[in-house]
């Protein structure tokens, strides 16, 4: 394995580990509003969607 | 050149990353761009039972409720029974002109409607319907509806706790809608009394000094 090969396998990584933070964030209600939520963890995966997403969470109440 | 296995495993890093926003965007179900689509393109083989939530979007707004309980003194002019009833409307909900001064928040309740091409002493309120009080009622937020009610109908609007003002044909005067009590309507009367009506308005009185015209709030 040569060494750009390993640099993506370690971005496919970092990338895993906040899809899972973000669907355990959905999974508790933590939809928007800080770092630790679904949007949070959406804009620390892919920095180009600030300003993007138009967030319409489950209501809870 | 990309290792075809770490090409795809971007690919579906790709779509992970587009289910979970489709999620929070509020598109669960269905075609592109949503959760179920993004899913399915995973693993086609998936066989998915979608199940929309209710979003945030789709809730209604909360009812703000009045406080029932407002005090509503008698009046000290025989014309103001309209400015009273609006007035105490306005207090219950929160947004009197002035709460500290009951009197005070009268008059300008008066001043509000109209004096004296909307309200006078010789006449009171010159539109019956009431159309003068949804628009001060609208300036302060509190949007209304006017109608033509019957007992029944009223009756069931206040026992939702929802507030209003109504006036009697053959009353000629205007009061408040705190609730039900019983069998009755159970009303803010700034004239206790006139016409034998203190706080409750039974379905007799109703019928009697009808036909009334109600301004029910719609949301507050």
């Amino acid at each position: 394995m040569d060494e750009q090969e390993q640099a993506q396998i370690t971005q496919l990584q970092q990338q895993q580990m906040m899809l899972t933070q973000a669907l355990k964030a959905a999974l508790e209600g933590r939809w928007v509003g800080g770092a630790d939520t679904v949007e949070g963890w959406l804009l620390a995966i892919d920095p180009g969607l600030t300003g993007e997403l138009s967030p319409d969470p489950p209501s809870y109440s | 050149m990309t290792r075809p296995e770490i090409q795809q495993l971007q690919d579906q890093q790709a779509y992970l990353t587009a289910a979970v926003r489709a999620l929070l965007e509020g598109q669960w179900c269905g075609g592109p761009p949503s959760g179920q689509a993004f899913v399915g393109a995973l693993d086609p083989n998936l066989t998915i039972d979608c199940r929309e939530p209710i979003l945030e979007s789709e809730t209604p707004p909360e009812i703000n409720y009045p406080d029932p309980n407002e005090s509503m003194p008698g009046q000290l002019y025989s014309w103001t029974c309209s400015a009273c009833a609006c007035d105490w409307l306005m207090r219950a909900y929160g947004k009197g002109f002035n709460p500290a001064d009951i009197y005070n928040s009268r008059e300008q309740t008066v001043y509000a409607i109209g004096y004296p091409n909307n309200i006078n002493s010789s006449y009171g309120l010159m539109d019956g319907s009431g159309s003068q009080l949804q628009r001060v009622l609208g300036d302060v937020g509190i949007q209304t509806a006017q109608a033509w009610l019957t007992f029944d109908q009223v009756y069931a609007i206040a026992a939702q706790g929802r507030a209003g003002c109504m006036s009697g044909g053959a009353w000629y005067h205007w009061c408040g809608i705190r609730g039900v009590d019983g069998d009755t309507i159970w009303i803010a009367n700034s004239a206790p009394g006139y016409m034998s009506v203190w706080n409750n308005l039974n379905r007799t009185d109703f019928n009697r000094l009808g036909p009334f015209s109600c301004v029910i709030v719609t949301e507050a």
